[in-house]
């Protein structure tokens, strides 16, 4: 029978968060995050007694493609951590686990952190940004950023700890349903706050004499609903910034607005 | 006004690049605290100048247009990062305030519109270094494989770090050049246009953050957003009407 399994200790599980950070800083198109989640697992493992083979077995197990979300990642790290501290102390466990775990579970955290911080957080923080940014409040904007900056460092912290603590049993965070209740609430809150951007910038841009129009406000809303719908995809940020060009050369012929 | 023209301004440089290498690691290779969103960049950017608000006014438009950019796996993700951080230290250091674009809401200037443009062909140019980076940390990665024969683990932490750096160098090499290319080349050059294209410029500012609000309701989906939508520009239309 295995020996019970104890916390991570505040050190390691400090360098453990540390180096979880640069979980994509080796990101390549092969194998995606293998190399960034076997540096984390490193951090555990170089605390044994060295043992040539045991290592070897191990980063074999983690060296295959691997990719999730890095603010979700730490629940996985914690999980294989246990699992592989429980082998450490004798549990049997069965070949492939580690590697069915990890995919498994990447893949729902990708999928969440996704639709969180991706699809839900960020156009939200975008926007809430924006109001403070057309107000010149610069502190505010640095604070909300900070804000966010130390709510995801805490997620990464807790989710290490949680995941060690809940083992094979991490499945259960993923199923949880206030992450879907989360998503819903930031989702409402960027298209809220889309909203009120949209008002500030009409009421500024209506304030104007010469640049009156906050028709142009409204071409390039249509610009960016209706692209999409026309070419049937969305086109990067990037491009569409060149797509607005044409447009304003074509407009600069009806508008004579603008100064020098 | 000449960029070089003082130590401050060499001194200056020199913060940017670092501000460049930082963000960029930020990004998407290490701790990911969207600091390196175009916004708070392109303030951070401003700050080192002492201009934050010109930061403001080109990180908005900017970060308003590439909301939609989602830098999930493979999909593409540009490099606006350094892109930003150029356009706004080339503007600031080379005398040029933007800051009328949100103190008084003047949207439609020019030199805005133009910097926006040459920041997002930047950001374009920069994801094919993203992606040739992402490809030199194939070769790295492979080498870990002798890990898997000899047991050395701290050659796995040895590339990871190899990684990260190049990373870092990409960002601060990009955000120096850039800032130089805009400001030598680019800013002069739009003074030489045809006077219809500094209008399409000026013009340009105007529709991109309507172009930006446009797109993020397309994402959301047009239907499902509306109620909120209207909700949120009720409460901006009354927080103007009656606010103090």
């Amino acid at each position: 029978m295995s020996a019970p399994v104890k916390g991570l200790g505040l050190r390691l599980r400090w360098l453990l968060f540390v180096e979880s950070l640069g979980l994509q800083g080796s990101w390549n198109p092969q194998r995606m995050q293998n190399l960034g989640l076997l540096s984390i697992m490193t951090v555990w493992l170089r605390r044994l007694p060295r043992n040539v083979e045991r290592d070897r077995l191990f980063c074999r197990r983690y060296y295959e493609f691997f990719n999730t979300n890095p603010y979700l990642a730490n629940y996985l790290v914690g999980a294989l951590l246990r699992l592989e501290t429980e082998r450490e102390h004798g549990a049997e466990t069965p070949r492939g686990l580690a590697a069915t775990v990890r995919d498994s579970l990447g893949r729902s955290l990708a999928s969440l952190g996704d639709q969180l911080f991706w699809l839900g957080l960020r156009p939200a923080l975008v926007m809430g940004m924006g109001l403070l940014a057309l107000d010149g409040n610069v502190e505010g904007v640095l604070t909300l950023v900070g804000c966010f900056a130390l709510g995801q460092f805490l997620l990464r912290w807790l989710a290490l700890e949680r995941g060690y603590a809940l083992g094979m049993d991490v499945v259960e965070v993923v199923a949880h349903p206030l992450w879907h209740r989360a998503i819903a609430a930031a989702t409402r809150l960027g298209m809220f706050l889309t909203g009120a951007v949209a008002g500030v910038y009409a009421v500024r841009l209506l304030a104007l004499e010469g640049q009156g129009s906050g028709g142009l406000l409204a071409a390039g809303a249509a610009l960016g609903l209706g692209l999409p719908l026309v070419l049937r995809r969305r086109l990067p940020g990037e491009v569409l910034v060149v797509v607005a060009l044409v447009l304003a050369l074509i407009l600069s012929f009806a508008n004579p607005m603008v100064k020098g | 006004m000449d960029l070089l023209a003082s130590d401050g301004d060499l001194l200056r440089l020199l913060a940017v690049a670092l501000l460049g290498g930082w963000l960029t690691l930020d990004d998407t290779a290490w701790s990911q605290t969207w600091f390196s969103q175009p916004l708070p960049a392109g303030l951070l950017a401003g700050l080192i100048g002492g201009d934050p608000l010109t930061g403001l006014a080109i990180g908005l438009p900017l970060q308003l247009v590439l909301v939609g950019n989602l830098p999930v796996g493979q999909s593409f993700i540009g490099d606006p990062t350094v892109a930003v951080v150029g356009a706004v230290a080339a503007a600031v250091l080379s005398g040029h305030n933007l800051r009328s674009a949100l103190v008084t809401g003047e949207f439609g200037l020019p030199l805005l519109g133009w910097l926006i443009l040459g920041a997002a062909l930047l950001s374009l140019a920069g994801h094919l270094l993203v992606q040739a980076e992402r490809r030199a940390h194939v070769p790295l990665m492979l080498q870990g494989h002798r890990t898997l024969r000899d047991g050395d683990l701290s050659r796995i932490q040895r590339l990871h770090r190899r990684s990260l750096a190049l990373t870092f160098l990409r960002g601060a090499l990009g955000a120096l050049l850039a800032t130089l290319f805009l400001a030598r080349l680019w800013i002069p050059l739009l003074a030489v246009l045809p006077e219809r294209v500094q209008a399409a410029s000026g013009i340009l500012a105007v529709l991109l953050p309507g172009l930006g609000l446009g797109v993020t309701i397309e994402r959301y989906g047009v239907v499902r957003s509306l109620p909120w939508f209207a909700l949120g520009l009720a409460a901006a239309l009354a927080t103007v009407r009656w606010g103090p």
